[in-house]
């Protein structure tokens, strides 16, 4: 290889090699472009936007879309949502939403409708867990409607009409339980995204594992507590952490049910005041800017968490190189 | 179509796929590429193909240098072991693919398609899919799609493997007699032994990555030139075990505990000038059960093959593997006398693995 | 034979096994009921005395830790026999009567034990009740008053023995309804009777007091039902079990979708119950239908033709784009070499794990500029039909990527090889090639971005803001919101119209929907 023409001839053959690895790349962004187009128009774009709405005084009386025309307050949005005396509230409002339903209806619940029906004929749960799908693929107006049905008055609302075939007397739940009720429906759609990991994660378990400890002795309570559910940590961690953030984010289904009423914000949540303030007229006078300044928290929230996902759960396996390379 | 390979590497980041093979083919040649899984074959192949892109060195068909010629520009046809065949499309659709692609017109599609199929035997298949064919049928269709668009070059991907054993054998002639009458020249990427001694007309065993011998089959089994070669090709394998050759009384005796061999001139001379010890290769069918034999041992393990029985013979605490007649019917616990046939023993340094006979 | 050899020295393990005891069986039975009342007793503390009084502090007004408290105090007693009885189910395949007497001798205990409770305490059935302190009994002209406490609610409003109430007010009441009327009355609550006293009819105010009733007869119906129970418990086939539970947790959202289908075709509903316009049982009618094609529902007038076209143009414009876009995507990230290729793969992880619903506000802004872009913006920008489909498509495009991407790796490299060789571009190859061997994937995320695009009610909602451009859940949401008084049974017919596609993915698509939520959650091996 130290011979001058053998060292030119493959000097010329790199040259070439870099034309047709460069052809080859414009090829692949060519199929990126369009999703990268969509990325940046409403991912980036939005996330740099918000930042910056949040310091401006964008409301209704002032409002354009030229953000150089935005007037820039710096801080005093984030300065009035700390002394705003109801952003205390909602603050633990959320809290409690997101805890509650976490960890009635997402996490236990979920398992507890994986385990049963991984636990019964195989079509059996599978029609189970298909119907448990049902409020996820139901639009949430839908959906709702038939909540605000199940929670009417008496003589209309079905739960009433329970109430008084059982001789007990009757409420005004939207009045009386408005918690209880945002967390139900909410919950119950709650309930398949977990029940679709943990199942998956059952049925992964090797079925020689599974009849191995039957073998051994123990009880299908015991083979539970034993073998499933100590193999199954890993999901539930991802079910955690990821629903924590749906949660946290999700408001539609509220502002269809209670709208954060009844009364003063006795079930708003974050996400929604963000979506009051800057996008419904609900106060009469829409303030972008200062709504922006709730939406950033939930993004920085989302941006670290979203990042935390990638890392801790196994990124890197899901990486394989192509092989094909040539173009 | 003259292939000729220099100084090709191939490296995935770290990982080396292929370092600095030089081959050349002659054209019309069936050539082999032999080695256990990992060995670079593949990747060789893959980068023959133009699938990957040389890290380094020259690949030429004829006088043209390929390195960065695409693969559908190469005109090159290639039947793989899964036999990709278009699970979508008819056996029709699925032969006639190539020549669409090359935008043949319509007739001359269907008049090409019906002379592959029927030479390959598939003629009344044409409409069903792959799914409804047998391995045999789907290998035949591969076969028909590589050689449509009358190829330069005829790629073989481990083709045989998916096949059972009967049908392994007859397709084994079926290439081997299409590609001795269309005088395409072929490479063949196996790890069966026995599928490139038959075929090929010359065989490159590799090994790490590295071209270990290229020469004729019987070549590479009577004289093998490195100790992998020889261990890799024949089966059973050939035993081995580490001796001492010495000179004494005007022979050679190759000596290792208790095991003491008598030794010809030249395999003696040749072996002895290696100081220490060396590697004594020797063959299963050259060592026999005799009541006259040098070293007495005792059966370990026997096991029928059927025609014949596979012995493992223990001699202190060396391990031999030979072939014996089932009419003998051998016995494990067994002592028995081992006559050896020191004129087919192979000698390689310990070293460098090399042959001591052979090297050039 | 050889002789065995023992892996272990000295006698083969054994481990004694007592004869069945009726008194170990007992005890242990009551452990196990012991250990489930201190259970729920515990969650009850841990809701009303820990978490309720934690986000109160917060300033959290919420009923949810009273809910469960209740609960766990109303199960606590079935938990108890429940726990009790899984001694005695051992039995009760071979010795029945064995099994009886330990289950409801358990239960007994149980009961007497939570009763004694209840008693000291005066909660549960003992705890104080609304009176008016007289006894009642029913006659063919009233309700008679039988006896009076001297000094009592009754005494104090000058009620005499003898006199005959005929309502509460204006409402007639028989001896049970007046009952029902009295138990829900909160404390001091004033009620005012009318009664005949001497054929004359009167009327008197009466107020509530709260009353401890210790009366041991009010047991009786909780000792039978924990009885039955028990017995039921015993005999239960253990793998009805899990049905029973299943049925039991999704039973408010069968009821519920119950009530769309019965609504729908009837002329009002109260609760479950279908009703005419007499208020008789029955009613059905297909008035709710026709109503929504007249165009006409609560004086809302309305064409459903452009709303439905709305709706299916941003779910099949939507479904197409996510397609495409993602399985273009997927294709470079499964199949080809590219600089910067790690960075988008774990880019896309991060945006599928970033809910892009907090950025609602700043896309509001970029919907407007894209509007001004000469052309362009009169297809996708604000208030149109692509802009909010494009919005929806941005949203699904992290999990459609990467569940293309997945499919693609699972397409056999030689089959890309093989065609890359037989002549094909990169582009026909990803065409030709491969797109119809992921049939099944472009299949899932299909139907996956239809009923995302066919449900889509917060976008549609906030970016087509009072301008018209109303999809079928938006306009349903306006239908309840402006409309009064609602008509719920109309209202209930749209939402079932809006619902058939779905329903009809449901029925034929269960195991596509059930993959692709799986399929769209990485980890979750």
């Amino acid at each position: 290889m130290s011979e001058p023409a053998s060292y030119a001839k493959s000097s010329a053959a790199a040259k070439a090699s870099q034309r047709s690895a460069l052809r080859s790349y414009l090829g692949a962004y060519g199929f990126m472009a369009p999703a990268g187009v969509l990325v940046i128009i409403f991912f980036l774009i939005p996330v740099a936007i918000v930042l910056y709405l949040s310091v401006t005084n964008l409301a209704s009386s002032n409002f354009t879309s030229d953000l150089a025309r935005m007037e820039v307050v710096g801080l005093k949005n984030y300065q009035t949502l700390l002394n705003d005396q109801f952003a205390r509230k909602i603050f633990f409002n959320t809290i409690f939403y997101v805890l509650v339903t976490l960890s009635i209806f997402n996490v236990s619940l979920a398992l507890i409708v994986s385990l049963l029906t991984t636990h019964i004929d195989r079509g059996a749960g599978f029609v189970f867990r298909a119907l448990w799908i049902l409020p996820r693929i139901t639009s949430p107006v839908v959906y709702i409607l038939i909540w605000k049905r199940m929670m009417a008055e008496a003589p209309f609302g079905i739960l009433n009409q329970f109430n008084e075939f059982l001789g007990q007397p009757t409420f005004n739940y939207v009045s009386t339980n408005p918690w209880v009720f945002v967390v139900i429906v909410n919950g119950f759609i709650g309930v398949s995204f977990g029940m679709i990991i943990f199942t998956s994660a059952i049925e992964s378990i090797p079925k020689d594992l599974l009849n191995a400890s039957l073998v051994d002795g123990s009880s299908r309570m015991q083979r539970i507590r034993f073998v499933i559910l100590p193999l199954i940590r890993w999901p539930l961690l991802f079910v955690v952490t990821y629903q924590t953030l749906s949660l946290l984010t999700s408001f539609v289904e509220i502002q269809l049910l209670t709208d954060g009423g009844p009364g003063l914000y006795r079930t708003e949540v974050w996400s929604l005041t963000a979506y009051h303030r800057a996008l419904s007229n609900y106060f009469g006078n829409a303030q972008w800017g200062y709504g922006s300044a709730f939406a950033v928290l939930l993004v920085m929230i989302g941006v670290v968490l979203a990042v935390i996902y990638m890392r801790v759960f196994r990124f890197d396996e899901l990486i394989a190189e192509p092989r094909v390379e040539a173009l | 179509m003259e292939i000729r390979i220099d100084n090709l590497t191939k490296k995935f980041g770290d990982v080396v796929g292929v370092e600095d093979l030089t081959l050349h083919i002659d054209d019309g040649e069936f050539v082999a590429f032999l080695g256990p899984s990992g060995c670079g074959k593949t990747t060789t192949l893959l980068t023959l193909a133009g699938i990957y892109k040389p890290t380094d060195g020259l690949i030429r068909f004829g006088e043209r240098v390929v390195n960065t010629v695409q693969p559908k520009d190469r005109n090159i046809g290639m039947v793989f072991q899964s036999y990709a065949l278009y699970p979508h499309m008819t056996i029709f659709q699925n032969i006639a693919y190539p020549l669409k692609l090359k935008k043949a017109p319509k007739s001359v599609q269907n008049e090409r398609v019906r002379q592959v199929a029927n030479v390959m035997g598939i003629g009344d298949l044409l409409d069903r899919r792959p799914g409804q064919l047998s391995g045999g049928q789907q290998q035949r269709v591969a076969l028909g799609r590589a050689l449509v668009k009358e190829p330069d070059v005829l790629l073989f991907d481990e083709p045989l493997s998916n096949l059972d054993a009967r049908l392994r054998l007859t397709m084994r002639g079926e290439i081997k007699h299409l590609q001795k009458n269309l005088g395409i020249t072929s490479i063949y990427v196996t790890h069966d032994q026995v599928e490139a001694m038959t075929m090929a007309d010359r065989i490159a065993v590799m090994s790490g990555g590295h071209l270990q011998a290229f020469d004729a089959p019987d070549e590479l089994y009577d004289r093998p030139k490195t100790r992998f070669v020889a261990g890799f090709v024949g089966n059973p394998p050939m035993n081995f075990l580490d001796v001492e050759v010495s000179q004494a009384n005007g022979g050679f005796l190759a000596q290792a505990d208790s095991i003491r061999l008598p030794l010809g001139k030249t395999r003696g001379e040749a072996a002895a000038a290696r100081a220490g010890s060396v590697t004594m290769g020797i063959r299963p069918e050259d060592i026999q059960i005799a009541d006259d034999g040098e070293v007495d041992g005792e059966i370990f393990v026997v096991e029928p093959l059927g025609r014949e029985d596979l012995i493992d013979a223990r001699v202190g605490p060396h391990s031999f593997i030979l072939l014996a007649d089932t009419e003998a019917r051998r016995r494990a616990g067994e002592r028995v006398s081992l006559k050896f046939d020191m004129t087919q023993a192979q000698f390689f340094d310990p070293q460098t693995e090399r042959s001591l006979l052979w090297h050039q | 034979m050889t002789a065995r050899e023992s892996l272990f020295e000295g006698d083969k393990l054994k481990v004694e096994e007592a004869p069945p005891s009726l008194q170990r069986d007992l005890i242990e039975g009551l452990r196990l009921g012991f250990i489930g009342i201190a259970i729920m007793l515990a969650a009850a503390f841990f809701f009303s005395g820990v978490v309720h009084p934690l986000f109160a502090l917060g300033s959290v007004e919420e009923t949810v830790t009273d809910v469960l408290t209740r609960l766990a105090l109303l199960a606590m007693p079935f938990v108890a026999y429940i726990a009790a009885a899984s001694v005695a189910r051992r039995y009760s395949a071979r010795d029945v009567p064995r099994a009886l007497a330990l289950a409801l001798t358990c239960s007994l205990v149980l009961f007497a034990l939570i009763s004694a409770g209840h008693y000291a305490l005066g909660t549960g059935v003992f705890a104080p009740r609304p009176s008016l302190q007289m006894s009642l009994s029913q006659t063919d002209a009233g309700i008679r008053v039988d006896a009076i406490v001297p000094g009592g609610a009754a005494d104090t409003a000058e009620m005499q023995v003898g006199d005959l109430i005929t309502a509460i007010r204006r409402d007639a009441v028989d001896l049970a309804a007046f009952n029902k009327r009295l138990g829900q009355s909160e404390d001091d609550a004033p009620l005012r009777l009318r009664f005949i006293r001497g054929g004359e009819e009167m009327q008197e105010t009466v107020r509530v007091v709260l009353q401890t009733d210790k009366d041991l007869r009010r047991l009786t119906p909780g000792l039978a039902l924990g009885l039955v129970f028990t017995a039921i418990i015993i005999f239960l086939p253990g793998h009805w079990a899990p049905y029973i539970a299943l049925v039991g947790l999704l039973s408010p959202l069968l009821v519920g979708y119950f009530w769309v289908i019965v609504a729908t075709f009837s002329y009002r509903t109260e609760g479950l119950v279908p009703l005419d316009s007499n208020d008789n049982f029955g009613g059905f009618t297909l008035k709710n239908w026709e109503s929504i094609f007249a165009g006409d529902i609560a004086g809302l007038e309305f064409n459903i033709w452009p709303i439905l076209m709305t709706s299916l143009a941003i779910a099949v414009v939507m479904t197409f784009v996510v397609l495409l876009v993602s399985s273009m995507a997927g294709y470079a990230l499964s199949r080809m070499h590219f600089p910067g290729r790690r960075f988008f793969l774990s880019f896309t992880l991060i945006l599928h794990g970033f809910p892009a619903i907090t950025l609602l506000i700043p896309i509001f802004i970029v919907l407007l500029r894209l509007k001004d872009v000469p052309f362009v913006g009169e297809f996708i920008g604000f208030n149109t039909i692509g802009g909010i489909a494009l919005v929806m498509v941005a949203f699904q495009l992290p999990l459609g990527v990467w569940l293309m991407k997945g499919f693609f790796d699972n397409i056999p490299w030689d089959m890309e090889r093989s065609a890359l060789i037989d002549g094909a571009s990169r582009f026909r190859t990803y065409w030709e090639i491969l797109l119809p061997q992921i049939r099944p994937g472009l299949l899932a995320l299909g139907i996956f971005a239809f009923i995302g695009g066919w449900n889509a009610y917060i976008i549609p909602a906030t970016y087509s803001i009072g301008t018209g451009l109303s999809n079928l859940p938006v306009f349903l949401n306006e239908l309840i919101d402006e409309t009064a008084p609602v008509d719920w049974n109309q209202v209930a017919a749209v939402g079932l119209f809006q619902l058939i596609p779905i329903f009809i993915f449901f029925i034929f698509a269960q195991e596509y929907l059930l993959n692709i939520y799986a399929g769209g959650t990485k980890g979750s091996s």
